[in-house]
């Protein structure tokens, strides 16, 4: 995509300009609150100043229309499955809600990085309701209801596709709609050189990529049996690095990538210090995203104070004839220490974790899937053996083979997931709650239906057979915050608890219909836990109910009706007898953009401050008030570094017994924090049931006599 | 765990800030004899000091005995604070550098230009030249740590010239820098202070340089990145400024230490001195950013920033501020930019940011594991 940067101002400088507007919710008022009017301001004035100037008008929705197939900004087939009155209607449906961008930085958002723009990107061509018509006309393929249940979720606020969905559906000159790939590495020279090709066509179109580097025979392995040739797992880093920078969007961004590795890898201490601040040039990594996998053994072994064995991959894969992320350390552990045909090395557990953490505070990485925890509520067929680049995607994959020629010779399976996310508070809201979820899935499956990543034919395979798909959530902390409720208190737990038990109950029924519509369902149901029925347990056989009377009565003024163990029975025959479509159903990714451009809190963590200070390389630096807050209920806005890391894991925890995938965990310290600290918090996370930790992240403030005065966000 | 080992090392060793900062490129060629000249008055003081402790007695410097805690505190930020330009993926903005304007450039390079030769000064100079003056062994640690940063903040510079500019624009900008009138004086003013033997307006002409002179500068990438320019860049003169804002906060603390046990008289004089440095520096930052901004059309708003900035160094050095509120409205954009914590929110596609703190390891305990 082309972007359209607000020019510098090569004259005068007018004070009062729409940046300067929204920098001063930044700044206490005269009378020591919040600005807040001064953004709507910055917002009022920014359409004044600059949206409507730069608006290209058309007479009519037919002139606009014709305009935009002729000059290949609008896919003509999206329009050809409608007819021009039925589009027309659905325009006015949109425009009827009166859309308005509450924030600066939504509209600004929304207009720098997703509206369609003039070839030269001078010039704006779709409003924000023209975007989400355009989105549901190619999402609903024809199906004109669909359409207009997409349309009336999106444009009032209770769904939003992910990035690649809504920045790309419709447009003639687009990236793809999905926004995730994960892919497995083999421990072969072509399995690395696939991956390499796959980072770069993956990043052109869009995508974040994670690469399992697990099976890679470690440093100093042999190759073709000679031993001490292998250089592990770090140059395959620096070759990802260097793909990743290459390949970037039009210079739109900058691909992203992240990798993961087996904490039991004997290149792990190796693969941890490439992080390290002052590591050397050679080996640093910088832009790519690490992740650990850690299975529970790891802990038994750092309780008793025991040093923890690394395994070569090389060995493991010649005893067992499965590559080692195939089989479950923790089962296998003391049977891989006591085989002789197995090199190993040690190194003291407790000290693993302290490095881990060490890192963390450098660097925030890495991320840290839990296996056997995943793997235990995993309802598929199947291993987990990696995460995503924001680690809640926790799908099953298969390894593929090729020929010298890079040829496949049988092609695997490997994963992709599209997402979107449902804003809690206005979803609370919804006329049908039901409807809501249901349309939400319904999107999602379209993405799915008419995705075909033909240059990673293991990636459109896995796609065709699961239809996975990823529902997240956002907006948590804005709406307890509106309700008054604190995050993290008994309340906001029990309520995270009740929401997340409907929203699995409707986001099931409706990918139930969707199978029963279609007459077939993902590849491998019958060898699920849907299909043996063994899922529906924990519904049918214990009521879930809210624990606080302030739960029941938000849930009774909205008149949402909480799934009782009946409704689960009637569920589970509906599922046995026809399947569900979706492999994959939920995952509660981080949402940054479109948290912005739909005024949400991002996911369902707490704020990271009452005005956050964002900074994007297409924005600058932006403030962003938290939805929803307001000079008077400013108490229910703790920042999630106040909030500490117990009450986050607390509701992610409730959250995460009814979501099959992951939830993007990140976890705030304050500055006085050492990596024992961490490592409680990861002990804390792992007992609690947690899958995944995404970011660690720390605060430190300004010494006191150095800050900005009246600045919002450097003042607790 | 090695981390914090090798940053021991750098503060073991203070001889090697100089000798980094000369790897900071061409630096100055004019301005070379006269800095070394200062170096070498340095030096001779720091010898004298030596046969002074002779005479005494050598302490070796007890952190358990701390007389100034503020010494400590400082010092724990400093090292938490510490970081090095290769961790900015500079490169990145190199797109953005492209979309600039031929003036706009040209401003910026010569922007750099002149930031490094203040940190050139301030790092082989300025706060070398306080060590001698230090009432404190702790107080001695810390300046050391503030002559070695400043060496890096120079050499940043360089780092931003190198991913940005062609060898032949870089050249130009540092003939510019040693032939441009205003910025000559400046160094000239600062350098003359430091000199001096006066202790006391020693700290005074730090404290304005650190809190002052450097933000005519400050001003451009804090512009550029609230106009999405060259983030990258913003976020390592981010980490400059956090820098900057503890070390004039500390020499100014240091300098109202020693003021405290003046006599009346010997206080206003001092007082009336630094107003008239200030003023001095003002009139001559004013021309200089003048000349550097008019063909964009900024002046107005750095002048004010300007204004702010020096409120802001006397207050470190707890006199009032000169000017009025009238004429320090800074543009909210860039006060907003300026705040030096690390609580910016950003993810893997928006860049590193200028959030870093170094951990501080503590091993778990059987109590931690008991599940």
């Amino acid at each position: 995509m082309a972007t359209v940067t607000p020019e510098m101002t090569t004259g005068k400088t007018s004070a009062m300009d729409y940046h300067a507007l929204n920098a001063m919710l930044n700044l206490y008022g005269p009378d020591g609150k919040i600005q807040f009017e001064k953004d709507r301001e910055a917002a009022n004035q920014y359409f004044l100043q600059h949206v409507n100037q730069n608006t290209v008008f058309f007479h009519s929705l037919k002139e606009k229309l014709d305009y935009l197939v002729e000059n290949d900004y609008y896919e003509k087939e999206v329009l050809d499955q409608y007819s021009f009155e039925f589009i027309k209607s659905l325009m006015k449906r949109a425009y009827g809600y009166k859309f308005r961008f509450p924030t600066f930085l939504g509209a600004f958002k929304y207009y720098t990085s997703y509206t369609l723009k003039t070839f030269d990107g001078k010039r704006y061509l779709e409003r924000y309701e023209d975007r989400v018509v355009n989105v549901a006309l190619a999402l609903a393929a024809g199906d004109e209801t669909l359409a207009e249940h997409i349309v009336d979720e999106v444009v009032n606020g209770r769904f939003q596709p992910a990035t690649p969905t809504f920045l790309n559906a419709g447009k003639k000159q687009r990236g793809e709609l999905v926004s995730c790939f994960l892919l497995r590495i083999e421990d072969n020279m072509e399995s690395i050189g696939r991956s390499i090709n796959s980072a770069l066509q993956l990043s052109k179109r869009g995508g974040g990529v994670a690469f399992n580097l697990t099976n890679i025979r470690e440093y100093g392995a042999p190759i073709k049996q000679i031993q001490n040739q292998s250089s592990g797992v770090i140059p395959v880093m620096k070759l990802f690095e260097d793909s990743f920078s290459y390949a970037n969007q039009l210079g739109a961004r900058q691909g992203a990538g992240a990798v993961y590795l087996q904490a039991h890898h004997p290149d792990i201490m190796r693969f941890l210090d490439t992080k390290r601040e002052n590591a050397d040039e050679k080996i640093r990594i910088k832009t790519l995203s690490l992740g650990v996998v850690v299975p529970d053994i790891t802990f038994e072994l750092a309780k008793k104070g025991e040093d923890m064995y690394l395994f070569s991959p090389y060995d493991v894969e010649r005893v067992y004839g499965v590559p080692f992320s195939d089989i479950s350390v923790t089962e296998k552990y003391h049977e891989m220490v006591d085989d002789p045909r197995i090199t190993k090395t040690k190194i003291n557990a407790r000290e693993f974790f302290q490095t881990l953490a060490e890192i963390q505070f450098e660097s925030g990485y890495p991320y840290i899937m839990f296996e056997d925890t995943v793997n235990r509520e995993n309802p598929i067929d199947g291993r987990i053996n990696m995460s995503n680049l924001c680690s809640e995607i926790l799908q099953v994959n298969t390894p593929s083979t090729y020929d010298d020629d890079l040829d496949y010779v049988s092609v695997g399976k490997d994963i992709s997931c599209n997402l979107g996310s449902m804003n809690i508070a206005l979803s609370m809201d919804s006329p049908d709650f039901g409807k809501t979820v249901e349309t939400a899935i319904r999107a999602l499956t379209a993405v799915s239906d008419q995705s075909n990543i033909g240059s990673v034919p293991s990636i459109a395979r896995g796609n065709d057979m699961s239809h996975a798909i990823g529902l997240g959530q956002m907006n948590l902390h804005g709406y307890l915050g509106r309700e008054r409720i604190f995050y993290g208190s008994e309340e906001g737990i029990d309520f995270t608890n009740i929401y997340f038990y409907t929203v699995l109950f409707h986001a099931l029924r409706a990918s139930n219909r969707i199978a029963q519509e279609k007459g077939r369902t993902f590849e491998g149901f019958e060898r699920s836990k849907y299909a043996t029925g063994e899922f529906f347990d924990k519904y049918t056989e214990q009521e879930w109910k809210p624990a606080t009377a302030r739960v029941q009565e938000l849930f009774d003024k909205a008149e949402i009706h909480i799934p009782t163990q009946d409704d689960w029975r009637e569920l589970k025959a509906l599922v046995q007898q026809h399947g569900i479509y979706n492999q994959n159903l939920q995952a509660v990714p981080p949402t940054g953009s479109i948290s912005y451009i739909n005024n949400s809190t991002s996911s369902i963590h707490p704020i990271a401050a009452k005005i956050e200070i964002r900074k994007e390389g297409k924005l600058g630096r932006v403030y962003y008030p938290a939805p929803f807050m307001t000079n008077d209920n400013l108490e229910y806005f703790q920042d999630a570094y106040e909030i500490g890391p117990e009450k986050i894991i607390d509701t992610y925890a409730a959250a995460t017994q009814h979501v099959d995938q992951g939830l993007s965990l990140t976890l705030f310290f304050k500055d006085t924090a050492t990596t024992r600290d961490i490592n409680r918090a990861q002990i804390y996370a792992w007992r609690k049931g947690i899958k995944t930790i995404y970011y660690v992240r720390l605060r430190q403030l300004a010494l006191e006599g150095t800050e900005v005065d009246g600045c919002v966000s450097c003042m607790l | 765990m090695d981390t914090q080992e090798t940053q021991a090392s750098v503060f073991d060793d203070p001889i090697d800030a100089p000798a980094l900062a000369e790897e900071a490129g061409p630096a100055i060629e004019a301005d070379r004899a006269e800095i070394q000249e200062a170096l070498d008055g340095a030096v001779q003081t720091e010898a004298q000091k030596r046969q002074h402790r002779h005479n005494h007695l050598v302490r070796a410097i007890n952190w358990n005995r701390i007389e100034d805690e503020k010494d400590l505190e400082v010092w724990n930020r400093l090292v938490n604070n510490f970081w090095l330009p290769e961790k900015v993926p500079l490169s990145n903005d190199i797109q953005s550098w492209a979309t600039l304007t031929e003036d706009e450039k040209l401003l910026t390079m010569r922007v750099f230009t002149g930031l490094t030769l203040l940190d050139t000064i301030q790092g082989t100079v300025g706060a070398v030249s306080l060590i001698p003056d230090a009432v404190t062994p702790h107080e001695e640690a810390v300046l050391t740590n503030i002559a070695f940063m400043e060496s890096v903040h120079a050499k940043s510079y360089s780092s931003i010239f190198s991913t940005l500019a062609s060898t032949k624009e870089i050249d130009d900008a540092f003939r510019w820098s040693t032939e441009n009138p205003y910025l000559q004086r400046k160094a000239e003013i600062i350098i003359g202070y430091y000199e001096g033997d006066d202790p006391l307006k020693r700290k005074v002409a730090s404290t304005l340089l650190e809190s002052f002179m450097f933000y005519s500068g400050f001003y451009l990438p804090m512009h550029w990145s609230s106009r999405a320019k060259l983030t990258n860049t913003a976020d390592m003169i981010r980490l400059i400024i956090r820098d900057e804002a503890v070390h004039g906060y500390y020499i100014g603390y240091k300098f109202q230490k020693g003021y405290e046990q003046l006599t009346p008289e010997k206080q206003a004089e001092l007082k009336d001195y630094t107003y008239s440095l200030l003023y001095e520096l003002y009139e001559n930052e004013s021309k200089y950013s003048a000349e550097l901004y008019d063909p964009v059309g900024l002046t107005e708003d750095v002048k004010k920033f300007l204004h702010y900035n020096a409120n802001k160094a006397l207050m470190n050095l707890g006199f009032e501020p000169l000017f009025p509120s009238t004429v320090t409205d800074v543009n909210p954009a860039i006060l907003s930019a300026l705040s030096p914590n690390a609580d910016e929110n950003h993810d893997f596609f928006s860049g590193s940011g200028s959030s870093y703190v170094i951990g501080k390891a503590e091993a778990t305990e059987d109590e931690d594991w008991d599940f």
